[in-house]
């Protein structure tokens, strides 16, 4: 009986602390309680992401479930606009707590130019050792880079499975692709010449040779990742190359005109990449919902509007490898850290696109 | 008015010209952004831009072509409808009327991506006419296309002065010319036309203008065959060079506002031309519309196809698109109807918010802006000073600035002035910068009005004594109040549609649905583009069919 008692006593002692701040998560070392209960004074939360508000309101709902102390904003915007806003914002002195963007090298830039806190993050075990640089830039998804095709008149026997089944399909199929093929300009498009300049490196003879055909089938370049999706399903064009999974797989979902192959040579990766702010007023709050985002609860969350996980232990279920067809594939995540930087030296990018374009024109 | 004040408006207005513009000119010449203490000074911007980049001087030849080619198209036409609208006796002009201002109320993304679903090369027109004449006789792609299509949207905006200008002259002239043999069109082109001169001049110029800094339109008919004109320039050249470069994005606004320069000086020199030989009467007599006879059908004929063309068939397509599930070659709408869209555009976040905030900022923020724009013109009104022309010059700058880069601009300048600071996030920084894109704009829609007074009007009042300000007050105001009610009809449609201006400028909660529109464009969920926008199209027909309604409640 009095042991009984004691032990009450205990667990009471032990939930003191937590009865008066919100309970630490499970796994997490209970000094976090103290993170939460700066969180909890400080109030508020300002979220600058590209990720559209429609995509990410269960998410936000259940960190605010989870926090309801916190006031939360989130503002979505393209990722040169989150770049220069916040970049403008920092100098006069006032900006978002949390960063979270698609445009991987303008992330890293930032990150590079000490606009990033330092905090490792209790969930950082769970990440692939890829997706983390410096505990300041966190990848939070692990998204691939597919090829896209119109399902209702690319036959299933003719789509490539391969990087050079692409090249090798559209220079043999010369009249039936011919304008037919399409991809991101990688000279208007940030993330369309991040992942041809990946491709270049992974793979530089077919990547070169996938090129050219797209020069001799008279491929279209855009800049609009919608434009380009809508164009593939309307039939204007059949064949996308080098298209953002998680934008395919959610028009996949609605219209299963749209289909998608992951390409088994290798499979791109790119993160959504996230850091708390340096200058952030709102620090603890804005480490909260780091830690919320890469938490099980929140890439399931992700998972569901198809930003596929990063976390290793949720790769079956929630990762690329759960997209049928991704078992066999070899996946190439795009590294979260300074080789990014090279990305945004200006000559290499000159020479690169007149290399392109010079690809591009040869016949 | 007196001396003094209208002199404090003219320097606030300038003021507010100058700050931002004054900022992207001081931006130009240096190494970086200038909020940061590393930037110094240098021309090196300059001569990146001019000499090593062959892309600008394409999209400024591009632009200069596209300009002047949709210029060529829509003041011509322009005019000739507003003549048949306004001074013939064209059947059903009552109803064809209102229609012929829907272009206007479309964005011009949405409007061309309808240009897409019903004339591209998979489009439900192309396939249909493919099925009649087995290949499609057009290229929506082209710069030809582009130039056709920016034209024939742009038709409304000199209808609009024309119109405005034909309404106030007296019809004794015209009857002078008819009964002495001379033919419809060449009343219109010998007599009619000549008279509002000025008001053509003004539309010709300011279209050309919007020509040069065309966005929405040459984002995505241009960008299959990556057709460069100096707005989507700005957009390539970040993406060359990998980060924004605020100094290469401002000699290119620099070079947008010089030529600004020798338009206004032009059109300055051919007005005092002009206004030599046009009488602006006073009075306005009984107006009575000219019998055109046999010329009825064709005329109609005219403006229905126009109609068709710009009006009808993008639209339908658009709203057409919001309710289908997938499109294409070979796909049969009606088993792929859905509402779908709508029901996940329900569930969008904000989207109350943005609607609400645009109905604000149309309706209020709009008559807020056209009360400035009257202000200043009642400030520079009859006003021979060397002012005016400061003024004349500085009114089309704004415009020189691409709406993104202008809210950028205005963005900068909340932030860093400690004053504005606590304005930023809220709606007014939006208004403002939508007050200042529009001037040019809006100041001519409210001068138009203020023309048709008779100077012996005011002249009655100061006659009986009255001060400059009571005259202003009490004659002048109530005579144009029509014609300031017009124009707050136009501001609101828009200011409704208004999206790249805003971009920097939203924050959470002062959201619109143009900024919606291009957040969601950009994550091309083209689906709840299409249904944002067929709602956004609703709302602009029911706030017109209200304001409509208003108006003639109020004349009857």
């Amino acid at each position: 009986m009095k042991m009984r008692l004691a032990a009450s006593f205990a667990v009471l002692l032990a939930a003191a602390p937590v009865a008066l701040a919100q309970t630490v998560p499970q796994g997490y070392p209970a000094s976090y309680a103290e993170v939460i209960a700066a969180a909890e004074k400080e109030g508020a939360l300002s979220i600058y992401a590209t990720a559209d508000a429609s995509e990410v309101s269960e998410l936000l709902t259940q960190f605010r479930a989870l926090y309801p102390k916190l006031k939360v904003e989130y503002a979505d915007q393209n990722s040169t606009e989150l770049y220069s806003r916040y970049v403008a914002e920092a100098a006069a002195g006032k900006t978002a707590d949390f960063i979270w963007s698609s445009a991987m090298d303008l992330q890293i830039k930032l990150v590079n130019d000490g606009y990033a806190l330092t905090y490792a993050s209790p969930e950082k075990g769970a990440l692939p050792d890829w997706a983390n640089w410096k505990d300041q830039a966190y990848g939070t998804t692990a998204e691939p880079i597919v090829f896209a095709y119109n399902s209702r008149i690319v036959p299933e026997a003719e789509v490539p499975r391969s990087h050079a089944d692409f090249a090798k399909l559209i220079s043999q199929k010369k009249d039936v692709y011919k304008g037919k093929v399409t991809s991101y300009d990688p000279e208007r498009s940030g993330v369309g010449f991040l992942y041809i300049t990946q491709d270049v490196q992974i793979s530089p003879q077919t990547t070169w040779d996938t090129v050219k055909a797209m020069g001799q089938a008279g491929a279209k370049f855009y800049t609009s990742t919608g434009a380009m999706i809508e164009r593939v399903v309307s039939g204007e064009h059949t064949l996308a190359y080098n298209m953002i999974g998680s934008y395919v797989l959610q028009r996949n979902h609605k219209d299963p005109t749209l289909a998608y192959v992951l390409p088994k040579d290798y499979t791109q990766v790119m993160s959504r990449i996230a850091f708390v702010s340096a200058k952030a007023k709102n620090p603890n709050a804005a480490k909260l919902f780091l830690d919320f985002l890469l938490s099980k609860t929140g890439q399931v969350e992700l998972a569901k509007k198809a930003m596929t996980s990063v976390r290793t232990d949720l790769q079956d279920s929630h990762g690329i490898t759960s997209l049928p067809g991704a078992r066999e594939v070899t996946l190439r995540p795009i590294r979260v850290g300074p080789e990014l930087l090279t990305q945004l030296d200006q000559i290499t990018r000159l020479r690169f696109i007149k290399q392109w374009q010079k690809t591009l024109a040869a016949n | 008015m007196t001396r003094p004040f209208r002199i404090a408006i003219v320097l606030a207005t300038a003021l507010m010209i100058l700050a931002p513009v004054g900022l992207v000119i001081y931006q130009s010449f240096l190494s970086g952004p200038f909020f940061q203490p590393s930037s110094t000074f240098t021309t090196q911007a300059y001569e990146f831009v001019l000499f090593e980049e062959d892309d600008f001087r394409e999209a400024f030849i591009n632009s200069a072509i596209i300009a002047a080619g949709m210029t060529a198209i829509a003041v011509p036409l322009g005019c000739i409808m507003a003549f048949l609208l306004v001074r013939t006796d064209l059947p059903g002009r009552r109803l064809i009327e209102p229609l012929v201002l829907v272009p206007m109320f479309v964005s011009s993304v949405v409007l061309a991506f309808g240009f897409v679903v019903a004339l591209g090369p998979v489009g439900i027109v192309s396939v249909w006419v493919k099925g009649i004449v087995g290949t499609i006789p057009w290229y929506l792609y082209s710069k030809t296309a582009l130039i056709v299509i920016a034209g024939l949207t742009h038709v409304p905006h000199v209808f609009l002065y024309a119109s405005s200008a034909l309404r106030s002259l007296g019809s004794d002239v015209e009857e002078a010319a008819r009964s002495s043999g001379a033919g419809p069109f060449r009343v219109a082109l010998t007599v009619s036309l000549p008279m509002i001169m000025p008001s053509i001049l003004y539309a010709t110029v300011l279209v050309f203008f919007l020509g040069f800094e065309l966005f929405g339109l040459p984002l995505v008919l241009g960008d299959p065959e990556r057709i460069l004109v100096l707005a989507t320039y700005l957009y390539k050249l970040t993406n060359k060079l990998g980060t924004p470069s605020y100094d290469l994005m401002a000699v290119v606004v620099v070079s947008i506002i010089l030529v600004t320069l020798p338009l206004v000086y032009t059109q300055r020199k051919l007005l005092a031309a002009a206004n030599r030989y046009v009488a602006v009467k006073g009075k306005a007599s009984a107006q009575k519309p000219l019998a055109i006879g046999a010329w009825r059908w064709p005329a109609v004929g005219l403006i229905v196809v126009w109609l068709g063309f710009t009006v009808v068939i993008p639209v339908s397509a658009l709203v057409l698109r919001s309710f289908l599930s997938t499109w294409g070659e070979g796909v049969a709408i009606w088993p792929n109807l859905t509402l779908n869209h709508f029901r996940e555009l329900m569930g969008y976040p904000n989207l109350v918010r943005g609607i609400v905030n645009t109905l604000l900022i149309a309706s209020v923020g709009g008559a807020l802006s056209v009360g400035f724009y009257a202000l200043v013109n009642l400030a520079l009104h009859r006003w021979r000073s060397r002012w005016t022309a400061l003024m004349d010059y500085l009114v089309l700058v704004p415009r020189a600035m691409p709406g993104l880069i202008a809210g950028l601009a205005m963005f900068w300048l909340f932030l860093f002035t400690p004053v504005l600071q606590p304005l930023r996030q809220t709606l007014f920084s939006l208004w403002l910068a939508y007050t200042l894109v529009w001037l040019a704009y809006g100041m001519r829609l409210v001068s138009a009005s203020l023309l048709q007074i008779g100077p012996e009007l005011e002249e009655a009042g100061r006659v009986v004594g009255a001060r400059p300000a009571q005259v202003s007050r009490d004659v002048t105001l109530p005579l144009i109040k029509a014609g300031l009610i017009g124009s707050w009809v136009l501001i609101f449609v828009t200011f409704v549609r208004e999206y790249s201006t805003g971009v920097y400028l939203l924050s959470p909660g002062t959201e619109v649905i143009g900024s919606l529109l291009v957040s969601l464009w950009g994550t091309g969920a083209v689906d709840l583009v299409t249904a944002l926008s067929t709602v956004n199209l609703v709302l602009i027909l029911v706030g017109l069919a209200l304001m409509f309604a208003l108006g003639n409640k109020r004349h009857a």
